[in-house]
């Protein structure tokens, strides 16, 4: 049998995709529905999976094939956003949709579940090769990996990979113990830990930009870079989510994954290859090497707030408190923002400041890096003509660079104005930026690891975290602190001015 | 903005351009300005008698995912020798922005006696530190004595053998530029980028993979009486590939009639003693095709390619495609044996 594929044109086609069968576990849920089928779909249209690629979706509800794919389409209609629907690419697809009832904790599914994924492999050829994606509730992942361990689920001929989706723990010990638990399924290198952040297109354009190109990486430092600035902005509430958030908060919502994930692939060291592994080594080598803070320092350097009423475009919004399944006196921050600093060559000295909260004044995620000002003001210029050039990296809404610097007003005399040279994604490539999800899943199936968190780096980031939140469970906070809005409490601006820094307004 | 008359000067040409730019910025002052965007000059050479609002169309559909500086040449069968040239700008809005994004664009027109004239002109205008594409719309101008001169300014020549008459002649002459070191890149290859993906993907399957070997026959059909230059590369891309794991099938091409000429209908791989083919893909309504690899049944979409989807393609690999220039060499040597 040949080894290699003789047809393979790297250059005109897309990543080479392997054949599979995908599991569901919660095939009924949400994050099937809205993200992972609508993501399958738009691959499947864009002709990127194998021929036999079979899905097999798990939950309690009990549905037949063709229900599970009648339902399936109605979903993939109702989310599949900007892409066209095709009736015969979904007919050919939904051939490979295959569904099974069953309760997770009952370990008689297991048996169950391989001979079924058998029978598909024999139909579908999907050669041995099981993506299990565990799209459950985080308590039932570990009886979920050790059912299918103890039954040898598509333990056969190919590879098994498992992918779990956040939250990886509520904290450093708890993230451990799943970590410990899933290794007794599954090796770490099986093991996929999911942030769609690290999915989004201009996530992945930061490793291009810093080290596709000669001329940022020299200034990539502390002696010009002044300070960064991480936000993640919601306008949006709870939205009927109060009683998960109640038990969560921006700390460990926002900052501990997406914003620490973010804030790892801007300060990284260059990694020897693009290699999965060389490339996490680096973020993870970052994420340790960002200062713990010790309690006496924690309410210095970071922020809690919570949002209280407002009435905002004619309506009455609730504060936090008020929102159904919320505690009156609850003590959740649906804001956080921290200072951390970097022990390392590179960074010492400079703060990396991360913000994110529920309804702020606009959905926005961006980076802003900070030069340092030129040493010497030679103008005579009011503020303007001694603006920092500033380097921004917008993750979403509209994904994109910018740079500011200053140039000459035309006309006589030497005044200066902050100008902007912008690069927008959509714009600059006129195509389509496929989802994080379409991403991270082929990802997943061609055995890419390089946008997945690792175990040291989910450990890592908590030690980090925990820190914080130590103090913060042992502080009683006089909440609320900001109106729902507006930019967060006065105390984050407060916490730049003692640097001298200020939140640039995104 | 233009110039006119039976001469062009570059610098001219060039102080248009600027006096176009100071012109956009006033125009989009108050607003948030006009943003200037370059990635390559992209000369183009049609025929005077060519369509010049679909040129114009597939220009301003590319700018956006590959702004360039066009250079247009449109040719006129004329022995006097004449040039005149305009210069204006594509402008776009992108999605959500208040900032017009422009490109900049010469129109030249020629005859036929000037071509001589064309390349000092040319030079002088395209962006420097940029590549210089050529997309040669006619085969006649490909054929004009003086012609290789301006191409000789390009990094690449885009041509499309479907426009030539005789296939295997138009494989032939761009096979020798090929082998004299010339960057070529043909359309009718591009034409055959989903059909040749589709079926590296059905052997990306390892059960399909082990039928390969067994590979005996392929069948390509064909609209058009003579067998177009996609049959030939199509062919040829999957001999080479078959050889290389002791495959040596025979190759039958096939007409079915119809139009387009160029357009394939059927590929087909068959095993000896088989009754079944190993892989197939069929077009069956409009741009969908019926995917077949063993008992699997799939479907994908096919669409005929149009210019600027052509284009976009090849504008997209500006360096050398070892791929594509070994399948023209093969695809030449079936084309004449």
């Amino acid at each position: 049998m040949p080894l290699e594929n003789p047809f393979q044109d790297p250059l005109r086609f897309e990543r080479r995709v392997p054949e599979c069968a995908m599991v569901i576990f919660g095939a009924n849920g949400d994050l099937t529905k809205r993200k992972l089928l609508p993501a399958l779909y738009r691959l499947a249209y864009e002709r990127r999976l194998d021929a036999g690629f079979a899905v097999l979706g798990i939950s309690r509800t009990a549905m037949s094939d063709d229900q599970f794919r009648e339902k399936m389409l109605a979903s993939v209609k109702e989310f599949l956003e900007d892409s066209p629907f095709d009736a015969d690419v979904w007919a050919a697809f939904s051939q490979g949709l295959f569904y099974m009832a069953g309760d997770f904790d009952n370990a008689a599914v297991y048996p169950a579940l391989d001979a079924r994924l058998k029978e598909i492999d024999a139909s579908r050829h999907t050669g041995g090769n099981v993506l299990f994606y565990l799209s459950a509730q985080p308590s039932q992942y570990i009886p979920i990996a050790q059912g299918v361990a103890a039954a040898n689920v598509g333990k056969g001929a190919g590879w098994r990979r498992i992918v779990i989706e956040k939250p990886f723990g509520h904290d450093l010990a708890s993230a451990q113990k799943l970590s410990a638990e899933l290794h007794s399924a599954f090796q770490e290198s099986e093991v996929y830990r999911i942030d769609h952040y690290l999915g989004k297109e201009t996530v992945q354009n930061i490793l291009a930009l810093r080290f596709g190109n000669g001329i940022f990486e020299p200034l990539w430092n502390r002696r010009y870079v002044n300070h960064v600035q991480i936000t993640a902005a919601e306008s949006i509430g709870v939205e009927g989510r109060g009683a998960y958030y109640q038990e969560a908060g921006a700390l460990r919502d926002m900052i501990q994954n997406h914003l620490s994930q973010v804030m790892a692939t801007i300060a990284m060291e260059p990694s020897a290859t693009f290699r999965p592994d060389a490339v996490r080594d680096e973020r993870s080598k970052l994420l340790r090497s960002i200062r713990v803070m010790k309690p006496d320092e924690v309410l210095q350097n970071t922020v809690s707030g919570q949002y209280g009423p407002a009435h905002i475009g004619g309506e009455d919004v609730p504060g936090f408190r008020q929102e159904q399944g919320v505690k009156a006196d609850a003590q959740t921050d649906t804001y956080a923002a921290v200072t951390f600093f970097v022990d390392n060559w590179r960074w010492a000295g400079v703060p990396f400041y991360l913000r994110s909260g529920k309804r702020l004044p606009k959905r926005v995620t961006e980076i802003a890096i900070q030069f340092n000002s030129a040493p010497l003001e030679i103008f005579n210029g009011d503020e303007t003509t001694t603006a920092p050039n500033l380097l921004i990296l917008r993750i979403q809404p509209e994904e994109g660079i910018s740079l500011k610097f200053l140039s000459k007003r035309p006309g006589a005399g030497m005044k200066l104005r902050p100008v902007s040279m912008d690069f927008n994604y959509g714009s600059s490539f006129g195509e389509r930026s496929p989802s994080a999800y379409e991403t991270l899943l082929l990802d997943a199936i061609i055995g890419d690891a390089t946008l997945y968190t690792r175990q040291d780096m989910v450990e890592a980031s908590w030690a980090v975290v925990d820190a914080v939140q130590h103090v913060w469970n042992e502080t009683k906070f006089d909440f609320p602190n900001y109106a729902a809005g507006t930019w967060g409490p006065q105390a984050a601006d407060d916490m730049l001015a003692r640097r001298g820094h200020v939140w640039r307004q995104p | 903005m233009g110039t006119t008359g039976g001469t062009i000067a570059p610098d001219h040409i060039l102080q248009d351009m600027a006096n176009l730019w100071v012109t956009l910025g006033k125009q989009g002052e108050g607003d948030a300005g006009v943003l200037r965007a370059c990635s390559m000059t992209l000369v183009v050479a049609a025929e005077e008698s060519d369509d010049a609002q679909g040129i114009g169309e597939t220009l301003a559909a590319l700018m956006p995912e590959h702004p360039s500086r066009a250079i247009v040449i449109r040719f006129r069968a004329e022995e006097q020798r004449s040039l005149a040239a305009r210069v204006f700008a594509q402008c776009w809005m992108p999605f959500g922005q208040r900032k017009q994004i422009c490109c900049e664009q010469i129109e030249i027109t020629a005859s036929d006696a000037s071509v001589a004239d064309l390349a000092p002109v040319v030079l002088p205008l395209t962006v420097p530190d940029l590549p210089v594409i050529l997309w040669c719309r006619s085969p006649r101008l490909f054929h004009l004595p003086g012609f290789s001169a301006l191409a000789a300014i390009a990094q690449k020549a885009v041509l499309d053998s479907a426009s030539f008459t005789d296939s295997a002649a138009a494989l032939k002459d761009m096979s020798e530029a090929a082998a004299a070191g010339r960057l070529i890149a043909d359309l009718s290859w591009t034409r055959l980028t989903r059909w040749r993906e589709l079926i590296a993907q059905i052997f990306e399957n390892r059960a399909q993979l082990a039928n390969l070997p067994l590979v005996s026959d392929i069948l390509i059909s064909h609209r058009g009486t003579a067998t177009p230059a996609t049959a030939y590369y199509l062919a040829a891309w999957l001999t080479e590939g078959l050889a290389k794991v002791g495959a040596h099938p025979r190759i039958e091409f096939r007409s079915d009639g119809g139009e387009p000429v160029w357009r394939l209908s059927l590929v087909e791989m068959r095993a000896q003693g088989r009754t079944d083919a190993i892989a197939s893909i069929a077009l069956t309504e409009g741009a969908a095709a019926e995917v077949r690899a063993g008992d699997l049944v799939n479907k994908a979409l096919l669409p005929a390619l149009n210019d600027y989807a052509l284009m976009r393609g090849e504008l997209s690999i500006p360096g050398r495609d070892a791929v594509f220039e070994n399948a023209l060499a093969a695809a030449a040597k079936l084309a004449l044996s």
